[in-house]
């Protein structure tokens, strides 16, 4: 009677020990998956520069293929020229003329300026004389500057590459009309990589800007190292989205369940393997690493 | 650790392949204990089992997360 007794509470207090460990380790994966500053939802962003030319005009070469990597300074394109040299010869016929007339409306101002002191010409007369020349001076001033802009024009027709980057989605081709203003090349900048992490706005409290972090990209065996340089400042609330009268729509609802906000954080990327080659949009895993709030 | 693991293209996350493996773990390991006649003495075996479970479980993540990479 007495052993039986003992074995029950054996059995009893086998069971509560199993409990309890499972409930430690269960509240441990629990604290890892929900609380814990990682995510699966990051991705690699660069920042595009749009390429567009100043002017206007059919292509004439392209100098440069499908994700080539160019630097800074490099020509992308040239548009055909000879219009802007033709402009180029106008303006500087303008100038001529300019100079022609101000040239003529000086001397006749000196001449009315000494018939003046003679007293053989009318006050009158020398005024308008001189008021003449200064405005045939400020029209030369005037043809000089077009002939400066007709000079940049023709400049701008080669157009060339603002960032070292990498020439991304090209579809130019030669005869093309470029547009002025209107963007022909995509530019990658080399220099921007970055991981974007979304993480979980109750996860933001364990994350502080300089904390390490270990990027995994998708498929990928090694690791990029890391560091959160900053976090998003807003997110988008449907809710202050207003109607055609100004007034917010803001939802009727009431929800029991409710899910955490994602919060873009903005990682720098340190250190890349070797041979390892990013491209914006690649999918990655975020994990931060010695958390000084402690993970 | 890494978060999720590749199946053919297919990235699942590791949670779910260790939550199988260890469902098959745990399987082995009741049959075991039923053999050497543990349940006999055993309060309540269906909470029992479920406490197992969640022991090998936690345990085999555990050891996952020490692991980096």
């Amino acid at each position: 009677m007495m052993s039986k007794l003992k074995l029950k509470a054996g059995g009893f207090a086998l069971t509560a020990a199993v409990l309890a460990c499972a409930l430690v380790l269960g509240h441990h994966l629990w604290d890892y998956y929900v609380n814990a500053p990682w995510t699966r939802d990051g991705k690699v962003t660069a920042d595009v520069v749009r390429v567009a030319p100043e002017v206007s005009g059919p292509i004439q070469t392209v100098y440069v293929t499908d994700n080539q990597l160019v630097q800074a300074g490099d020509v992308l394109f040239e548009i055909s020229e000879e219009r802007f040299q033709l402009a180029l010869k106008a303006a500087q016929a303008d100038l001529d003329t300019a100079h022609e007339t101000m040239t003529f409306k000086q001397s006749q101002a000196t001449r009315h300026a000494t018939l003046r002191e003679k007293g053989s010409t009318s006050q009158e007369n020398a005024e308008q004389a001189a008021q003449e020349a200064a405005a045939a001076k400020a029209a030369y001033r005037s043809a000089q500057v077009a002939l400066d802009v007709a000079k940049l024009n023709l400049e701008r027709t080669t157009v060339r590459a603002p960032v070292t980057g990498y020439v991304t989605n090209l579809h130019l081709r030669q005869g093309d009309y470029a547009m002025a203003g209107t963007a022909t090349v995509a530019l990658l900048d080399a220099d921007s990589f970055r991981v974007t992490g979304y993480f979980r706005e109750t996860q933001l409290a364990r994350i502080e800007v300089g904390d390490p972090v270990r990027i995994g990209l998708m498929g990928t065996r090694n690791d990029l190292s890391g560091h959160i340089e900053s976090f998003g400042r807003g997110i988008a609330d449907s809710n202050t989205a207003s109607n055609a009268q100004g007034l917010p729509s803001v939802e009727p609802v009431f929800t029991w369940v409710r899910l955490a906000q994602r919060i873009p954080v903005r990682i720098g990327i340190d250190e890349v393997p070797d041979g390892m080659a990013l491209a914006a949009g690649m999918t990655a895993s975020v994990t931060v690493e010695d958390s000084a709030s402690g993970a | 650790m890494k978060p999720d693991i590749d199946l053919f293209g297919v990235f699942i996350p590791t949670l779910l392949i260790a939550a199988l493996g260890c469902y098959l773990v745990y399987r082995l390991l009741h049959a075991w204990l039923a053999r050497i006649g543990l349940y006999r003495h055993v309060w309540h075996p269906a909470l029992f089992d479920v406490a197992l479970y969640f022991t090998v479980l936690g345990t085999v993540m555990l050891c996952l997360e020490q692991t980096i990479s």
